[in-house]
């Protein structure tokens, strides 16, 4: 895989395809979103019942697994899985790269939610309450709750990278091999693959945040 | 596989925008219409759960105007059941009394048939016995039995009441007055003169006296002074007889 290549400069900041890419992303999904939604009815058609359906499919996502806190986390969870989804799609297109097969893209995406789950933790608990789980049960669980912390953000980015990274040389190996039609199954895996990829990361997001948020609520059982 | 640190934190700030422009345009007005329709459910739904109990209400506010619209009606038809037997006690009273009454004026009838069936049976038989009788003594009518009765005509005048006296003494006193003597068998001189006589004695005055034969009479005499009437005949006897047996009856 060659490096993303810089398009143009914004000052000292060289703006990669990447990034275009995303931003192209951004505006597609903002126009889209703005056309889609300009005029909702109470009696929905099919447009307005797709995108209902989709997005009360993924509150009811997150209702399943934190009840009565998924308007909160919507927002950042149900934005994971539509960009994940279209960025792993963005493969698809020629001449276009997945942003996901990018580590700095992946790592980005992992670190916001390494610190969201921080965010909501705090927001939900308290900065005392909060950080005061890692201490439990036993204060000698700290360094392997810090451990967890940092790899399972590693692993977060570097398994959407892999995946994502590793479909496109394959893809790209039997272009070369085989020859022109090929590799149209591995690219219907790809689409499979970005569907499990997407929903893996946000799931584990809200996992995350979950855990963090729930740290209460599981402190309060157990004095119960 | 370089790491960007320009990409990096572009991306990071890219996601958080995209957050920002897809919860801007996307979820809130999808969430809000989705609100919004669930509102409209729940309202729907709750109009349905009031017009429902609503709809309840009113059944038991029927059931219970049934139950007590049923019990009026039992106690209406009790009532009527009542006044109906009293009614039709009343009437068979009425038409018991009637019956009686109707049992009493039958029997009144009866007796009053059988009375006038009697009183007719009566008079039949006094009529056939005057007539028998009027019959026999027509057969036995004779001259020897007119002077006879003549005998007793004279006597009968001899023998006048006062009153009777006063009576003729009064139709005798009209002027132009005749006196007729009537009889079955023709009667001789000497007895219309000693007749004639009697009479002149007995009216006070001299009065024309005319003979005739009449033999209605059975046998004796009938003698008219005006208005006064003396009957000594056969005939008369025998009328005054049927008279007195149905007044006796």
């Amino acid at each position: 895989m060659n490096s993303p290549t810089v398009i143009f400069y914004i000052g000292p900041l060289g703006i990669t395809s990447i990034v275009v890419t995303t931003w192209g992303i951004m505006l597609v999904l903002g126009v889209c979103c703005w056309l889609a939604t300009r005029r909702l009815s109470l009696n929905p058609g099919r447009l307005q019942a797709m995108l209902e359906g989709v997005v009360s499919t993924m509150e009811e996502s997150i209702q399943a697994v934190l009840p009565g806190r998924a308007q909160e986390l919507l927002p950042f969870i149900a934005t994971l899985w539509i960009y994940i989804v279209i960025a792993n799609l963005t493969g698809l297109i020629p001449q276009l790269h997945s942003p996901t097969a990018n580590l700095s893209v992946t790592a980005g995406l992992a670190v916001l939610v390494f610190l969201s789950v921080h965010w909501f933790g705090i927001r939900s608990d308290g900065v005392r309450q909060y950080f005061k789980h890692y201490l439990s049960p036993t204060p000698l669980l700290l360094p392997f709750h810090l451990i967890s912390e940092v790899t399972r953000t590693i692993a977060l980015a570097v398994r959407l990278f892999g995946n994502m990274m590793s479909l496109e040389l394959v893809a790209l190996l039997i272009l070369l091999v085989a020859g022109l039609l090929v590799p149209v199954p591995i690219l219907m895996l790809h689409i499979v693959e970005a569907l499990v990829q997407a929903y893996i990361f946000g799931m584990l997001a809200l996992i995350y945040v979950a855990g963090a948020m729930q740290s209460k609520q599981s402190e309060k059982g157990n004095n119960l | 596989m370089d790491f960007d640190w320009t990409t990096f934190i572009l991306e990071i700030i890219n996601f958080l925008i995209l957050v920002w422009i897809l919860k801007r345009f996307l979820y809130q007005p999808v969430l809000g219409v989705i609100a919004k329709r669930r509102a409209g459910i729940e309202k729907t739904l709750t109009d349905a759960q009031r017009i429902e109990s609503e709809a309840n209400e009113l059944k038991q506010k029927n059931e219970q105007y049934l139950i007590n619209w049923e019990a009026e009606k039992e106690a209406a038809q009790a009532q009527l059941s009542a006044e109906l037997a009293a009614i039709r006690e009343s009437k068979l009273q009425a038409l018991d009394t009637k019956i009686n009454e109707e049992a009493d004026r039958r029997r009144v009838l009866n007796e009053r048939s059988r009375l006038n069936f009697e009183r007719l049976m009566e008079e039949k038989g006094i009529a056939q016995g005057a007539a028998f009788s009027n019959k026999l003594l027509s057969r036995l009518a004779s001259p020897e039995l007119e002077a006879r009765l003549f005998a007793v005509l004279l006597e009968d005048l001899k023998n006048l009441r006062e009153q009777d006296k006063h009576a003729v003494t009064e139709a005798a006193a009209e002027p132009e007055l005749q006196i007729k003597v009537q009889s079955v068998f023709s009667i001789d001189q000497h007895m219309r003169d000693e007749l004639s006589r009697l009479l002149n004695e007995v009216t006070g005055r001299t009065l024309p006296i005319e003979f005739h034969i009449n033999p209605e009479l059975i046998a004796g005499f009938q003698i008219d002074i005006g208005p006064w009437i003396l009957h000594a005949n056969l005939r008369d006897e025998l009328k005054f007889f049927s008279g007195a047996i149905r007044h006796a009856g």
